[in-house]
C-alpha cells in the first residue's frame, strides 16, 4: 500500500523528479508550436530549405476582396514568428489595433482547434518578433518606408527578416516603386510578401495571371491565388515550383485557417 | 419639473483633454440661460468655467470630477455630465457613460482623433451609447474639420457624416452651412447669441450640394422611404431627420457638427441636434439584476409609476454633507419616500432632493424615471442601487479596473492625520479605483490608484479641501508573485507544547493556472475530514495574500490536495489553516516562483520627425513596441511598457519632442519580470526587511 502511494506521489510530482515523465502541458505547447510551423502556408511550394524566398525576393497572395489574403499572410507570419524570425507587418488599410486583432484571432482559432489552454506564454514569446507599421495609403512611399525601417534598425529596436505588405495598390505605375523596394529589400536583407486584390471579374486559374499582375509578374518569385469554391478556399500556385503537397492544402472558409487534406 | 420623458436627454460630453469640452458646456449653459456670463477655463477673470468648479481643476485647466447639470432647449430638458478627459480618471468617464443615454464626442479640428479619443470612443461602445460628434476649434490655425470627419471613419470606424460645412476657417471662420436646410448659419451679437439664417455663399454652394448628397446617401441606408424620396428628388427635412436619428440610435451613423465654442459659433445647432438625434430615456434598454431570483436580468421600464430603481453613480462631499448623484431608471424618487439600498439592505428616508447645476443647486420634490438628480444625507457607496421596498434589484456592476500604482503617505502632524483619515474615507467611497490600506509592517498608509496623476490629484485635494498636509514616498508598483512550474507539498503542522495540541498534514501539488486561484479537493477516503477542507482552502488563500519573494499577493495558482492526515483530538480549523500555510510555503519555493509586473498599454502621439526618438525612448524603458501608425505629419506609436519604467516619462517625452508629443497609458496585463530585474527587486526587498527589523 505504502509503495503504491509513493509511486502515485512520484507520478504527480513536478519536473525534475523523474526524467521519464512527459508533462501534458509542455508537450501540448511544443506540439502546437511544431504544428504551427508545419502548417506553413508555403508547404505547397518546393523549397530546398525552410525559406522559399531569399533576400530581395517577392511573393504575393492574390484574391478577390474578402477571400482571406490577410488571414493567409498572418498564418505565414506566425509560422515565421514561431521560428524566432522577425516579421515586419506593414498595413496600408488597417490601424495597428486591427492588425493586432488579426494575429490574436488567428492564434486563438488555432489554439482552440487544438484545445490547448495556457497559450499566453507562447504568445508572449512570439510578440517581440513582430512589428506592425501602418501608413495611410496615399502617404505611403518607398522613401518613407525606408526612413521608418531605418529608425528601427539604427537604434537596434527591430531588424526585419521578413516583410509583409498588405493594402498596396497594384497597377501599371507600380513597377517603378516595386523595383525600388526590391533593391531596398536586397540591401536590408529581407524578402517581401504582398497581398494583391484582383478585380471582381477575374477568374483565378493556373496558367493565367490577373490583368493587374501580369505586367509586373517578373518581379515575383512566387504567386499564390486564393479561390473560393462552395466548401473551401482553394490555394493555387500560380507561379513557383510546386511541392508534392500542393493539392493537399486549402483554407477553411469559416476560420480562414489552413487545413491539410491528409 | 416637467414630466415628459420623451423630452428628456441625458447626455455626456466626452473628449480628449484640451479638445474644449468644458468651454462647450459653458456655452451650452449660457445659451440655455442657465448662466448669465461666460468664463473661460483658464479665465483671466479668476472665476473659471462653471463646470470646472473644483479649485484644482480651475488651476490645471482640466475637469476632474464629472458634475451633473441640467438645462432646457426647445422645450427639452437636457441633463449634462461633464466628463474628465485624462485617462487616469477614466473610471469617472466610465461611470458617467453608465448613466447616460447619449453622448457628444468633442474633437479638436486641428488635433483630430487623438489617442484619448480612441479610449473614450471604446468606452462609449462598451456601454452602447449613441453619439454625435462636434468638431471644435474651427477658428484655430490649421483647422480642418473635414479631415476630422475622415479620421472618425478611418481611425474610429464610425460611419461619420458631415451635417454641416464650415464657412471660412481659422481666423476667417464665420459660421456653418446647414446641409439639412441648405442654409448658411451665422452667429452674431457679442456672445454669438443671435443666430442669423442666410443663403449659402455662392462659392460654397457646389461643395454644400455634394456633401448633402453624401448625407442623403448615408441616411437612406436607414430608411426605405428616404431612399425612394431621394430617387424621386423629393427629400424632405423630416424624412432626413428621422433616418439620421434611426442610424444614430443604432450606433451605425455618427452625424458630425462643427464650430468653435470659444468663439461662440456652432453651439446652438448642436443643441438642436441633441434634441433631434440623441435618444430619450425610453428608447434605451436598461437592465437590472434581480437579487431574489439569482441575478436574473430584468428589463427596466422608463415608467414613473412603476417601483423605483435608481443608481447612485457619484458621491461628493458638499457644504451640507454627502451629496449623492442619482439616476432614476424606473419609477419616481420622491422627497419623504423610503428607499432601500440593495447592497446593504438598509432602508433610508429621502430627505432633500435637488437638481444640480455645477456647484449650485435647486430644490425639487421628485426625480422621475429617466432623470438625473442628487440627494442629501444618504449614506452609500458609489455604484449602489436604490429601489422601492419590496424589490431587490441591482444595476449591472460597473467595470472597475484594479489599481496599478501605490504610494506611501505620511501626515505632517496630528491634525493632518485626522483630516487625512476623513479625506481618505471620502475619496475611497467616491472612487472605486482609489484604495487605501495600512502596511502592517511599516505602519505606513498606502494609497493605490490608476496612475501617477490620479494619486497626485488626490494628494492635492487632501491639502486643499481637508487641510491635510502629507508627505509621499516613492511610487510603488503593484507587483504580483506566481509560480512557473508544478511542485509537490507535504507538510505536517504539529504543536504539542502545553495545552491543547495542534495537528494537521496537507499534501498535494500546485501548478500554474491562467486565472487567479483554483482550489481542487481530490482527497479520497477522508484523509482530511471534510469539515477541515474549507480550513485548508482558507489557509492557502491567506498564504497567497503575501508572497515570499517581495511580499506581494500571489496569483495564477491551482492547488490540488490529494492526501493528508488528521488527529482525532488535536486537529482543528486553526491547525489545518496553519498546515495549509506551511504547505503553500513549501510548494511555492519548489515551484520556481516569479515576479509579475503590471504592463501598460502606451500610445504616444508625436510629429513624424520624432518617431525614431520616441521609439528609442520606449525601447530604453523595456518597452515592446507593437507598432507605429503613420498618419502623414503625425504618427502614433503603440507599445507595451512596464509601469515601473514609466515614472517621469511625461517630462522625458516633452524634452525629447519639444513638447509636441503626448501619450496615454492604461493597464494592459501582468507579465513576468526579467531575471536580472527580479533579482534586484528581491535584493531590495530583503534589505528593506532587514532595515525594518
Amino acid at each position: 500500500m505504502e509503495k503504491r502511494r509513493e509511486l502515485a506521489r512520484s507520478l504527480q510530482s513536478g519536473p525534475g523528479s523523474s526524467n521519464n515523465i512527459i508533462y501534458l502541458r509542455e508537450r501540448s505547447i511544443t506540439m502546437l508550436k511544431r504544428e504551427l510551423i508545419l502548417r506553413n502556408p508555403l508547404s505547397i511550394v518546393k523549397t530546398e530549405d525552410k525559406e522559399p524566398l531569399k533576400e530581395g525576393q517577392f511573393g504575393a497572395v492574390l484574391a478577390k476582396a474578402g477571400v482571406g489574403k490577410t488571414a493567409f499572410l498572418v498564418q505565414l507570419a506566425l509560422s515565421n514568428l514561431l521560428r524566432d524570425r522577425n516579421v515586419l507587418h506593414v498595413s496600408l488599410t488597417q490601424p495597428v489595433r486591427k492588425v493586432c486583432l488579426w494575429y490574436e484571432e488567428v492564434f486563438h482559432n488555432i489554439s482552440q482547434e487544438y484545445q490547448i489552454k495556457n497559450t499566453t506564454e507562447l504568445w508572449e514569446t512570439i510578440l517581440p518578433h513582430r512589428f506592425i507599421m501602418t501608413f495611410n495609403k496615399n502617404d505611403f512611399s518607398i522613401d518613407r518606408f525606408e526612413e521608418r525601417v531605418n529608425d528601427l534598425t539604427e537604434q537596434g529596436i527591430f531588424f526585419p527578416q521578413l516583410v509583409i505588405i498588405d493594402g498596396l495598390d497594384f497597377d501599371e505605375g507600380s513597377r517603378e516603386s516595386l523595383t525600388e523596394l526590391k533593391i531596398l529589400a536586397r540591401e536590408m536583407g529581407f524578402p517581401v510578401w504582398f497581398a494583391i486584390t484582383v478585380g471582381p471579374d477575374e477568374v483565378l486559374k493556373k496558367g493565367t495571371l490577373p490583368t493587374n499582375v501580369e505586367p509586373i509578374s517578373d518581379l515575383f518569385e512566387i504567386l499564390i491565388g486564393l479561390k473560393a469554391s462552395k466548401k473551401e478556399i482553394n490555394i493555387l500556385l500560380l507561379k513557383g515550383e510546386p511541392s508534392k503537397d500542393e493539392e493537399n492544402v486549402y483554407l477553411d472558409p469559416s476560420t480562414l485557417l489552413i487545413k491539410d487534406r491528409k | 419639473m416637467k414630466k415628459d420623458p420623451k423630452k428628456v436627454r441625458n447626455i455626456g460630453i466626452s473628449a480628449h483633454i484640451d479638445a474644449g469640452k468644458t468651454t462647450l458646456t459653458e456655452r451650452i449653459l449660457y445659451y440655455t440661460n442657465r448662466i448669465h456670463a461666460i468664463h473661460d477655463v483658464k479665465g483671466k477673470d479668476g472665476v473659471g468655467a462653471t463646470m470646472d468648479f473644483m479649485e484644482l481643476e480651475k488651476e490645471r485647466g482640466i475637469t476632474i470630477t464629472s458634475a451633473a447639470t441640467y438645462c432646457e432647449w426647445n422645450d427639452h430638458e437636457i441633463n449634462i455630465i461633464d466628463t474628465p478627459g485624462h485617462v487616469d480618471f477614466t473610471i469617472e468617464v466610465e461611470r458617467a457613460l453608465r448613466v447616460l443615454d447619449g453622448g457628444i464626442l468633442v474633437l479638436c479640428s486641428v488635433g483630430g482623433v487623438q489617442s484619448q479619443s480612441i479610449t473614450v470612443d471604446r468606452q462609449m461602445a462598451r456601454y452602447n451609447v449613441p453619439c454625435i460628434a462636434f468638431v471644435n476649434k474651427c477658428d484655430r490655425s490649421g483647422a480642418n474639420p473635414m479631415k476630422v470627419v475622415e479620421q472618425l471613419r478611418e481611425k474610429l470606424k464610425h460611419n461619420a457624416v458631415a451635417m454641416q460645412i464650415p464657412i471660412g476657417l481659422e481666423n476667417d471662420f464665420q459660421g456653418v452651412v446647414d446641409l439639412l436646410k441648405m442654409k448658411a448659419i451665422y452667429f452674431e451679437g457679442k456672445q454669438g447669441e443671435k443666430v442669423r439664417i442666410d443663403e449659402i455663399p455662392e462659392e460654397l454652394r457646389e461643395e454644400a450640394e455634394a456633401k448633402r448628397e453624401e448625407l442623403i446617401d448615408a441616411a437612406s441606408m436607414f430608411s426605405d422611404e428616404l431612399m425612394e424620396a431621394a430617387l424621386e428628388g423629393e427629400v424632405t427635412e423630416e424624412l432626413l431627420i428621422d433616418a439620421i436619428r434611426t442610424g444614430t440610435l443604432k450606433r451605425e451613423l455618427t452625424p458630425v457638427f462643427m464650430g468653435s465654442a470659444y468663439k461662440n459659433k456652432g453651439v446652438q445647432p448642436l443643441l438642436d441636434a441633441i434634441t433631434r438625434y440623441l435618444p430619450h430615456p425610453g428608447e434605451v434598454e436598461n437592465v437590472a439584476l434581480d437579487l431574489e431570483k439569482d441575478e436574473e436580468k430584468v428589463v427596466l421600464e422608463s415608467d414613473p409609476e412603476k417601483p423605483l430603481v435608481s443608481l447612485a453613480f457619484k458621491l461628493e462631499e458638499g457644504r451640507y454633507g454627502q451629496l449623492t448623484y442619482i439616476r432614476v431608471y424606473q419609477g419616481t424618487l420622491r422627497k419623504g419616500d423610503f428607499i432601500v439600498n440593495s447592497r446593504t439592505g438598509k432602508k433610508v428616508k429621502v430627505g432633500r432632493v435637488v437638481r444640480m447645476h455645477a456647484n449650485q443647486m435647486e430644490d425639487i420634490e421628485e426625480i422621475p424615471a429617466g432623470y438625473i438628480g442628487a440627494l442629501f444625507g444618504i449614506d452609500c457607496a458609489s455604484g449602489d442601487t436604490f429601489t422601492s421596498p419590496g424589490i431587490r434589484y441591482s444595476m449591472t456592476s460597473m467595470h472597475v479596473p484594479e489599481p496599478v500604482i501605490s504610494l506611501a503617505i505620511v501626515p505632517e502632524d496630528n491634525k493632518s492625520q485626522q483630516n487625512m483619515s476623513k479625506a481618505l474615507s471620502r475619496f475611497s467611497k467616491e472612487d472605486p479605483t482609489f484604495r487605501v490600506k495600512v502596511d502592517h509592517e511599516t505602519g505606513d498608509t498606502i494609497i493605490s490608484g490608476m496612475g501617477e496623476l490620479h494619486l497626485e490629484v488626490y494628494i492635492e485635494r487632501m491639502r486643499r479641501e481637508y487641510n491635510a498636509i502629507v508627505h509621499t514616498g516613492a511610487p510603488q508598483v503593484a507587483y504580483r508573485e506566481t509560480i512557473t512550474q508544478k511542485a509537490d507539498f507535504n507538510y505536517t503542522h504539529k504543536k504539542q507544547t502545553g495545552g491543547a495540541g495542534q495537528y494537521g498534514r496537507v499534501a498535494g501539488y500546485m501548478e500554474p493556472f491562467d486565472g487567479e486561484f483554483e482550489f481542487v479537493n481530490k482527497i479520497v477516503g477522508g484523509a482530511i475530514p471534510s469539515e477541515f477542507i474549507s480550513s485548508v482552502e482558507k489557509g492557502f488563500r491567506s498564504a497567497m495574500e503575501k508572497g515570499q519573494l517581495l511580499g506581494f499577493p500571489v496569483t495564477g495558482i491551482r492547488v490540488v490536495i490529494n492526501d493528508g492526515q488528521a488527529h482525532s483530538v488535536d486537529s482543528s480549523d486553526t491547525a489545518f489553516q496553519a498546515a495549509a500555510r506551511g504547505a503553500f510555503k513549501e510548494g511555492f519555493q519548489k515551484a520556481k516562483p516569479a515576479i509579475l509586473e503590471p504592463i501598460m498599454k502606451v500610445a504616444v502621439e508625436t510629429p513624424s520627425e520624432f518617431q525614431g526618438a520616441v521609439m528609442g525612448s520606449l525601447n530604453q524603458r523595456r518597452g515592446m513596441i507593437l507598432g507605429a501608425q503613420d498618419e502623414g505629419d503625425t504618427c502614433v506609436i503603440e507599445a507595451e511598457v512596464p509601469l515601473s519604467e514609466m515614472f517621469g516619462y511625461s517630462t522625458d517625452l516633452r524634452s525629447l519632442t519639444q513638447g509636441k508629443a503626448q501619450f496615454t497609458m492604461e493597464f494592459s496585463c501582468y507579465r513576468q519580470v526579467p531575471q536580472n530585474i527580479s533579482e534586484e527587486l528581491i535584493k531590495k526587498a530583503q534589505e528593506k526587511k532587514k532595515k525594518a527589523a
